[in-house]
């Protein structure tokens, strides 16, 4: 008997040799998801763009909102300024933002192991944690999250969910990357005497720009 | 077994109560954990109906095991990661070794996991030659100072920030700027930086392993995961088998509750999925995925009185609020968990007999069970672990007398009455004062305080008295 | 004054009670009986069998349950002065879960036992009138009562009905004192180190009094207190409710 058939000999006699059929089964996992608002907390705000913004800001990051996606190299170039870095930024290779025109920003095509910014594009904002989400994918390296000092991430307004579950439905179906990353705020770690200091591997800022993509009623 | 195993636990506790500097040390960072996970439930009212959710997925994945542990690996092996299985410790560290030998890896970096310190893959690393590098923060630390981890959230919580200035100054070339925590985690970011992007396997462990997709998650604060598991070319993942979840949703469910009671946050700042090697084009990644289930005594809890225990999702917070864990600090419990759950998981892991204080080092009073977000009945399994011990004849000969001699006399109320209404008398006269200072045979508790003499009279006697009294009127 | 139409409580005096403080019974005896309760105290009660229990003897606690269990299954409820006890008779259906004959009894007790003062409170409401103490207390919530029987506002309530006392609020009131049965003893040094907290914490409240519902934590706490050179008096908070509160505190003569 292999490891894995002991294993699971064990794990099958340990539950007295029954085993439900794989339906009943999903059916009682699909019931303990049922009543989904009586188990998560409210919105912070009933738009789910503001709450989104509220809980982002609360864990220090920072937020512009523009209009257009165009406008998109102008508030990059504004934060950068602000913050004492020179004009230049790796920005992530995908069509969205290679298109946009980047005059005054020197891009960098990679991403540095101490780049000071970084511009990527998330694939969601989640309002209920103000968490954006970033997947792996040809045009999407994840160590363009991670190795800036500086992450400015630019959100449609359209692709912010309400909920965790909203964007877990989202991976359903078989579209699960090699990387899912949630990311809720910048870089910080308590382990030094539970005091909290930002930036300890990843990014001690992020920058998350939303462009109001929404047509507003 | 850790090497600190060789004292004994009340030599451990002994001198954890006499480092003035540890008790300085947990109070500062479980003192803030309380308050921010009060803080953090305060806003979260759903709470009680989450956690009862939590413990009901848990129960349901453990329930139906089998079924999890097959689709999982199904599912991970579609997505082109290799799945490993492995019964005990020494299995799964041999699978890890080779894995890093197949790789030819010279050096390896490490993101925190308990079950990698629980199998005691830093030990196995080392023999083989490997080197590993630790990239938590506070791992880092530890692995500077040559310990183990006090707690599972903190591991270096027993270290203040002047011990830990000593270690960086030491090690890291430069040394920090300042001895501030911040000066101090910009050189570790500095330090570990170049060890991520040039090693040849990344390490990490799984806070939950997904059914349904094949993916495993992690999460940090630091972003040392990510970068742990995106430059090498090979990831490994190592997890127990209790670490399933039917779906990602589910696994919402249950981060909701761990970040919350862990660190008091709502989610961590890195919720990662990682679901088989890069896939073809991707502009970085692995190229190889291989995960480790660890059984280690888990398939046994399934059926024996340590079956909810497999719930637990080690956030902490049992140990963050324990009055024994925050007098002694977590090496004194000797083994990779400290704590209520360590007091339940330990004697499961090492045995009972190395163990037998664990469960007994507890005062019942029960508040590990009344924050844990998984409704784990700590205090029930520890009392499974002392109804093994006296059934196992582990219990001590003069408190085995002593507890049989007091049993006989409760249990013939007439004689019961006789001996306790001499024993006070004996008390009074020991007592004239109202207090007794030092009574032979009760020296833990005169060591310490004094002991109030009885009041006069057991009530007993004294309402048998006054109901004669009421009579004869 | 018990009336004939009351309910019939048998009263589980506890052993620490009977044998340290009998005046805690007493006070729970008077009071129950002022709320209108027929009081009987059995003759076959000793004690809960929580010292077996605690230590892993599932044989002898659950021989000492049948006892409890036979003494008092005649009565509309069991109460006592601790929530401790109580808790653990509540425990007893676990104790003889396997038991066919005694688990169902064991069930049926604890379905009906009571800590005195949640059981004046939620089961009698009752509410104490004429009481006057003109001293400032704080009060420590026992672990047991707490958690296992959720005794919090009950206490309070009471105490708050008592003109002139002033109650003043101890930091970490839910943190045990470190006494937990025979840990006290078995781990000295650890429980030192939590009842020093714990002392430190009562002394900084400033308070005359310290209250609690249990007298194993009362005489813990007040032991250290005491070791201490510490003013403040201890008092099971049934005491104050009886109208005590003028007699000797634990550990002081009359």
């Amino acid at each position: 008997m292999t490891t894995r058939d002991s294993i699971l000999a064990a794990v099958h006699a340990g539950l007295g040799g029954l085993r439900a059929e794989p339906d009943a089964i999903a059916a009682e996992a699909a019931g303990l998801l049922a009543d989904l608002d009586a188990i998560r907390p409210r919105l912070a705000a009933p738009d789910p763009v503001d709450a989104f913004e509220i809980k982002a800001a609360a864990l220090g990051t920072t937020i512009e909102r523009v209009r257009h996606l165009d406008d998109v190299p102008a508030a990059v170039g504004r934060y950068l300024a602000a913050q004492g870095l020179p004009p230049a930024a790796a920005v992530q290779q995908t069509a969205a933002l290679t298109a946009l025109s980047w005059e005054g920003i020197a891009q960098d095509m990679a991403t540095a192991p101490d780049q000071p910014a970084a511009v990527g594009l998330a694939r969601l904002g989640i309002a209920e944690s103000g968490s954006i989400v970033i997947h792996s994918a040809t045009d999407s390296p994840i160590l363009l999250a991670f190795l800036p000092l500086h992450h400015i991430v630019v959100l449609h307004a359209s692709s912010v969910v309400a909920h965790l579950e909203d964007y877990a439905r989202l991976l359903d179906g078989g579209s699960q990357p090699r990387n899912a990353i949630l990311i809720t705020g910048p870089s910080g770690t308590t382990d030094i005497e539970g005091s909290y200091v930002r930036g300890a591997h990843g990014p001690g800022f992020v920058h998350v720009i939303i462009v109001n993509d929404r047509s507003r009623a | 077994m850790t090497a600190q195993d060789q004292t004994s636990f009340k030599a451990r506790a002994g001198a954890a109560l006499a480092d003035t500097t540890l008790k300085l040390a947990i109070d500062r960072t479980t003192g803030t954990a309380e308050r921010k996970r009060a803080a953090a439930l305060a806003g979260f009212p759903e709470f009680e109906a989450a956690r009862a959710r939590g413990a009901a997925i848990k129960d349901h994945v453990i329930a139906n095991l089998d079924h999890y542990l097959e689709t999982f690996e199904r599912n991970a092996t579609a997505a082109g990661a290799k799945v490993h299985w492995a019964a005990t410790a020494e299995e799964a560290c041999d699978i890890v070794v080779r894995l890093c030998r197949e790789a030819d890896a010279k050096h390896v970096t490490r993101s925190k996991s308990m079950l990698g310190e629980e199998i005691h893959l830093p030990d196995a690393l080392a023999t083989a030659g490997i080197e590993r590098v630790e990239t938590d923060l506070a791992e880092h630390i530890i692995q500077l100072a040559g310990e183990h981890p006090s707690h599972i959230i903190w591991p270096a919580m027993h270290r203040t920030r002047e011990q830990v200035a000593v270690l960086f100054n030491a090690d890291h070339k430069p040394p920090p700027d300042a001895e501030d925590p911040a000066s101090m985690v910009q050189s570790a970011r500095r330090v570990l930086r170049e060890k991520f992007l040039s090693a040849d396997v990344g390490i990490s462990g799984a806070n939950f392993l997904v059914a349904d997709t094949g993916a495993t998650c992690t999460v940090t604060n630091e972003g040392n995961a990510e970068l742990t598991t995106t430059p090498p070319r090979v990831h490994i993942v190592t997890a127990g088998i209790e670490k399933l979840v039917p779906t990602t949703a589910h696994a919402f469910a249950l981060l909701r509750l761990l970040v919350r009671s862990a660190t008091g946050g709502e989610l961590t700042q890195y919720t990662t999925f990682h679901c088989g090697p890069k896939r073809p084009g991707d502009a970085d990644g692995p190229e190889e995925m291989h995960i480790v289930l660890v059984d280690n005594g888990r398939s046994r809890m399934i059926k024996d009185e340590f079956r909810e225990m497999l719930r637990c999702i080690r956030c902490g917070a049992c140990m963050n609020h324990c009055v024994v864990y925050r007098q002694i600090g977590g090496h004194a419990y000797g083994g990779t968990y400290p704590g209520p759950m360590g007091a339940v998981l330990t004697p499961v892991l090492d045995g009972l007999k190395q163990s037998r204080d664990l469960p007994f080092a507890c005062t019942m009073n029960g508040r590990c069970a009344e924050v844990c977000p998984v409704r784990i009945p700590l205090p029930t399994l520890l009392r499974a672990w002392r109804v093994r011990s006296w059934e196992e004849g582990l219990e001590k000969a003069p408190m085995r007398a002593g507890l049989g001699l007091w049993a006989t006399l409760a249990r013939r109320p007439g004689l019961y009455r006789l001996a306790s209404a001499i024993a006070v008398r004996t008390l009074r006269v020991l007592g004239r004062s109202g207090w007794i200072r030092s009574l032979p045979l009760a020296g833990g508790w005169t060591e310490h305080r004094d002991l109030p003499a009885p009041a006069g009279g057991t009530f007993m006697e004294r309402y048998k008295a006054e109901r004669a009294k009421g009579d004869s009127r | 004054m018990s009336t004939a139409s009351g309910p019939r409580v048998g009263l589980f005096v506890t052993c620490l009670v009977d044998a340290m403080r009998p005046q805690i019974g007493f006070a729970a005896l008077q009071l129950l009986e002022e709320a209108g309760c027929r009081v009987e105290v059995p003759r076959q009660q000793t004690c809960c069998g929580q010292p077996a229990w605690n230590s892993g003897d599932a044989a002898d606690a659950a021989s000492i349950a049948r006892q409890v269990i036979a003494a008092f299954e005649p009565y509309d409820y069991l109460v006592a002065p601790s929530g401790s006890c109580a808790g653990t008779i509540t425990h007893y259906p676990e104790l003889l879960a396997r038991d066919p004959v005694w688990g169902p009894r064991a069930a049926a007790l604890a379905a009906k036992t009571h800590e005195v003062l949640s059981f004046l409170v939620d089961v009698l409401g009752y509410t104490p009138t004429g009481l006057r103490l003109d001293a400032s207390a704080t009060y420590h919530d026992s672990c047991s009562g707490l958690r296992e029987l959720g005794v919090h506002d009950q206490p309070r309530a009471l105490l708050a009905a008592v003109e002139g006392l002033e109650l003043r609020p101890l930091e970490g009131d839910n943190v045990c004192c470190g006494f937990g049965g025979t840990f006290c003893v078995k781990y000295p040094a650890i429980s030192n180190a939590i009842i020093t907290e714990k002392a430190e914490a009562i002394d900084a409240t400033g308070a005359d009094l310290l209250l609690a519902g249990d007298l194993g934590c009362l005489m813990n706490m007040a032991g250290k207190l005491h070791r201490r050179g510490s003013k403040v008096r201890c008092y099971h908070t049934i005491e104050i409710i009886a109208g005590g509160g003028a007699g000797p505190a634990i550990g002081e003569t009359p």
